[in-house]
C-alpha cells in the first residue's frame, strides 16, 4: 500500500514511549495497520526503549519481592478478552473500540450525506468515525486545536492534497480547509480532535457543537 | 538474557525466570520511578511485568525483539493501564502481513542490530540524544520539553528526525 501522509517522528515516538493520549494512540496505531514504514519506525523506537531499560541503574526491590512473584507463577493467567474474528477486515485495534466491525456501526445522521459515530472523549480529546457519501463537502473550517484524520476507506481531498486509505492528515490552527469526499465509495475516516472545530457557515456553527464537533 | 527467556518459553524454567527477574525487575522499577511512580507502586508494577513475562513467554519471538525490548513494551503498557488508567491502543499482529518470514539468521541479525543500535545511540550528538532520552523518561509531550528548554517545538522535532535518521542508517534501513 502506498501511504503518502504519515505521522511525524514526534507522534510516533510519543506512541512508542506510551506518552500519547488514548485517542491519538488509537489513530497512530490504526495508521500503522496500513503502514509498514511507521511500524518499522515504532519497532526501532521500542528497541531504543529496550536498550535504555537494560542500561538503567538498578533500583533494588524489597527482599521478598522475587519470592512473592515466584509463588504466583502457577496461578491461572487471566484469559485475554477476544472479539470474534472480523467479517469485513476491520483492524483489530479499532474493533476493540467499536465492539465489532465497521460494517456493524450504527451511524448517527448529520444531514443527507454525512454521518458520524462517537467513540470516546477524554480530557477534551475526542475520537469519532465520520462517513461522507461520495462528493460530500464538509464545509470550510479552521481549528482551535489539532485535528487528525485517518482515511479508513474511500478518500478525500482538500487544498493540501489527496488522502487515501491509511493516509493521516494533521491539521492545526494554521489550516483552513473544506475536505471533499472523493467520488466512488463512501469515505470513512477516524478523526481525533483536541478542541472543537471552527465552522464558517452559520448553520454548521450552530449544529457543530450539538453534534460534538 | 534472551537465552534465559527462551528457556522460560520452552521449558517453564523457574531458575531462568529468577535470573531474568534479578536483572530486569530492578531496572523496570527504576524506569517507572523515573517516570514519576512512587517506589512502592513501581515495585508492584515491576513484579506484575515479570509475572506477565512468565505468562506470555510462549509468545516471545526472539527474531523480532530482545528480552529487554519486550519487557520495555510490557512495562510501558502496564504503566498506562495502572497510572494513567487508560488502555493502550495496541496493534493486532493479525492485521497485517509479516514483513518477511523469519529465517535461521534472523535471531543473529536482531542481536547484531541491537548492538549496532546501542553503539549508534552513544554517538548521537548530545542535543539529539537528550531529546530521545527525555522522550522515554520525562513523560511530557514534546511541546512541553521544548518550552521548558526555551527552544522552539520545531527544533525538538528536527532533532528527533535527525536522530531517527541516524539510527535507521546505522541499522542499514534507508526508508
Amino acid at each position: 500500500m502506498n501511504i503518502r501522509h504519515h505521522p511525524d517522528e514526534s507522534l510516533l515516538l510519543a506512541y512508542a514511549v506510551g506518552a500519547s493520549d488514548e485517542a491519538t494512540g488509537l489513530i497512530i496505531a490504526t495508521h500503522m495497520v496500513f503502514c509498514a514504514q511507521c511500524r518499522r519506525s515504532v519497532a526501532l523506537m521500542e528497541k531504543i526503549g529496550g536498550g535504555l531499560l537494560d542500561t538503567l541503574p538498578a533500583a533494588p526491590l524489597s527482599a521478598a519481592a522475587r519470592d512473592a512473584v515466584l509463588a504466583r507463577l502457577d496461578e491461572p493467567a487471566p484469559a485475554p478478552a477476544r472479539l470474534p474474528p472480523s467479517r469485513d477486515g476491520t483492524p483489530g485495534v479499532l474493533r476493540s473500540y467499536l465492539g465489532g466491525d465497521l460494517s456493524d456501526v450504527r451511524w448517527r445522521r448529520m444531514g443527507p450525506s454525512l454521518a458520524y459515530k462517537p467513540l470516546f472523549k477524554r480530557d477534551g480529546i475526542s475520537a469519532k468515525l465520520l462517513r461522507g457519501a461520495p462528493g460530500t463537502e464538509v464545509g470550510h473550517h479552521t481549528h482551535r486545536g489539532q485535528e487528525f484524520t485517518l482515511v479508513l476507506s474511500g478518500g478525500f481531498s482538500d487544498i493540501t492534497g489527496n488522502y487515501d486509505p491509511g493516509d493521516l492528515q494533521i491539521a492545526d490552527g494554521n489550516l483552513r480547509h473544506s475536505p471533499i469526499a472523493d467520488p466512488g465509495e463512501d469515505c470513512i475516516n477516524l478523526a481525533v480532535t483536541t478542541a472543537p472545530l471552527k465552522f464558517e457557515n452559520l448553520i454548521q456553527k450552530i449544529a457543530g457543537p450539538l453534534f460534538g464537533f | 538474557m534472551d537465552a534465559l527467556l527462551r528457556r522460560v518459553a520452552e521449558a517453564k524454567d523457574r531458575a531462568a525466570f529468577a535470573a531474568l527477574f534479578d536483572h530486569f525487575a530492578p531496572r523496570i522499577k527504576s524506569y517507572l520511578m523515573r517516570l514519576g511512580a512512587p517506589p512502592s507502586q513501581a515495585e508492584d508494577l515491576a513484579q506484575e511485568a515479570m509475572l506477565s513475562l512468565w505468562r506470555k513467554a510462549h509468545l516471545f519471538d526472539d527474531s523480532k525483539a530482545s528480552a529487554a525490548t519486550w519487557l520495555f513494551t510490557i512495562a510501558r503498557n502496564l504503566r498506562i493501564d495502572a497510572i494513567r488508567r487508560e488502555k493502550r491502543p495496541e496493534l493486532d499482529p493479525q492485521d497485517f502481513e509479516p514483513e518477511a518470514e523469519p529465517d535461521a539468521d534472523a535471531v543473529i541479525t536482531l542481536a547484531a542490530d541491537e548492538v549496532r543500535l546501542r553503539a549508534a545511540l552513544k554517538t548521537l550528538p548530545p542535543d539529539q540524544a537528550a531529546v530521545i532520552e527525555q522522550s522515554f523518561f520525562a513523560d511530557k509531550p514534546h511541546s512541553q520539553i521544548a518550552s521548558e528548554q526555551g527552544i522552539p517545538l520545531g527544533t525538538v522535532k528536527s532533532r528527533l528526525r535527525l536522530a531517527m535518521a541516524r539510527l535507521k542508517a546505522a541499522l542499514g534501513d534507508a526508508s
